[in-house]
């Protein structure tokens, strides 16, 4: 029994060291994705998948596999959320959070790129959630590939292919709405 | 427009970015709460179809998030006087040690048969890639078993050796009926006839690497857990 209990002070010293860095990541990939309610939830839920699967957290990649997990954490609460027909629109884009403090950008987080917003809603959520890996939280391809379970090489086409069509979609938009501003081929 | 122009023009609209840090205070209170949620699961009924991660749970969006998670996100679960039609054997009266994985509880009766509950994969999440023995090592649940009945929502399996995970006496698989359709079909679960099922996060694994019985998928779970 005393074995069991160092292994389990073992184990919670690990958790302990590694959690408080995955705990802000996560609630910013979060907020991205989801409503501050569910990202809350699907926070403790991701952080408890961390906590039984302490083993299978890889070292060098942690926040990476963490971000997997909360995918899938996320994914499983918009699965149940729509089968209950709740919050259908709400959770499946990437409209701001809620509850987030106005910043500098605007008071209600929408920062007047509208037709970015716009393009982005456009993808593919395949396409949307390379987008905003590479973009938001930055990673590489091959972190991504760890994220979405795909090759780093398969990443790197589709994250290539998906910047070529959000790029080609502001386009058409500037085009079609005959914008003035559009940076596209100025030089300032 | 170029990559670095398209990564500040998406920066500037990152909806975190207004994110405040969380309270310290609140921060140290989610891990202390999450590290006493026992890793071997106390709740003995888990709430009968919405036991797999990706089956619907009833306080899902409730306020008590990690109550539904230790129902869902369960690996193995003792259940109590769980269908003892199945192969009693009087061996099972142990009570699994508690080895820190996921498995029985102190919640279980010593009486009972131990029961394995797994849920259905969503539908939508099927992606195949070739089974091999790697990804197949990582599953937290894998063994070889007759399935002993066949019904809407659930498939009853006599497990006869145990690759992965804790032991018990029987393994139910749950899933909603659409879900069940799916996986049925894709495993294709018969009553009375042999499969090879592994498991990760709760969910059987399709794909291939859950199966009938065959010399090839025992010889993939045998190298993916040796010994």
């Amino acid at each position: 029994m005393a074995n069991d209990d160092s292994r389990a002070t073992e184990r919670r010293a690990r958790f302990e060291a590694l959690a408080p860095e995955l705990v802000e990541p996560l609630r910013r990939f979060l907020a991205r994705r989801t409503d501050a309610a569910t990202a809350e939830d699907v926070l403790s839920e991701t952080l408890l998948v961390c906590w039984r699967r302490l083993d299978d957290v890889p070292a060098d990649a942690a926040l990476p596999w963490a971000y997997g997990v909360a995918r899938h954490c996320l994914a499983n609460a918009q699965r149940s959320a729509r089968r209950q027909g709740r919050l259908a629109a709400k959770v499946a884009t990437v409209d701001p959070p809620a509850e987030t403090s106005p910043g500098p950008g605007g008071p209600d987080g929408h920062d007047g790129d509208d037709r970015l917003h716009a393009a982005l809603v456009r993808l593919t959520d395949t396409e949307a959630e390379l987008i905003r890996l590479w973009a938001w939280e930055q990673l590489t391809p091959s972190e991504i590939a760890g994220v979405m379970d795909l090759t780093p090489n398969a990443v790197s086409i589709r994250l290539h292919r998906a910047r070529e069509k959000l790029k080609e979609i502001m386009r058409k938009d500037a085009t079609a709405s005959g914008h003035e501003e559009s940076t596209e081929g100025r030089t300032p | 427009m170029n990559d670095d122009e398209l990564q500040q023009r998406l920066r500037a609209i990152d909806p975190a970015s207004d994110l405040t840090p969380a309270d310290p205070a609140r921060v140290a209170r989610l891990l202390e709460d999450t590290m006493n949620t026992d890793l071997t699961d106390t709740s003995t009924e888990s709430t009968g179809p919405g036991t797999g991660p990706g089956a619907p749970g009833r306080t899902a969006r409730r306020r008590g998030p990690l109550t539904w998670v230790v129902a869902a996100a369960a690996v193995l679960i003792a259940g109590v006087g769980v269908f003892s039609l199945l192969g009693n054997d009087p061996e099972s009266d142990d009570v699994p040690s508690a080895t820190g994985s996921s498995s029985a509880s102190e919640g279980a009766t010593t009486t009972s048969p131990t029961v394995t509950e797994l849920g259905a994969p969503a539908a939508a999440n099927a992606k195949c890639m070739v089974p091999n023995a790697e990804l197949l090592s990582t599953a937290q649940v894998a063994f070889s078993g007759t399935v002993a009945s066949v019904a809407a929502d659930r498939v009853t399996i006599v497990p006869d050796r145990f690759y992965a995970g804790e032991p018990t006496d029987s393994v139910e698989v749950e899933a909603p009926p659409e879900l069940m359709t799916a996986l049925v079909g894709a495993v294709s679960f018969e009553e009375g006839q042999r499969y090879l099922v592994s498991a990760n996060d709760g969910q059987v694994t399709v794909c291939g690497f859950s199966g009938p019985f065959s010399p090839d998928l025992e010889a993939l779970y045998v190298e993916a857990f040796p010994g």
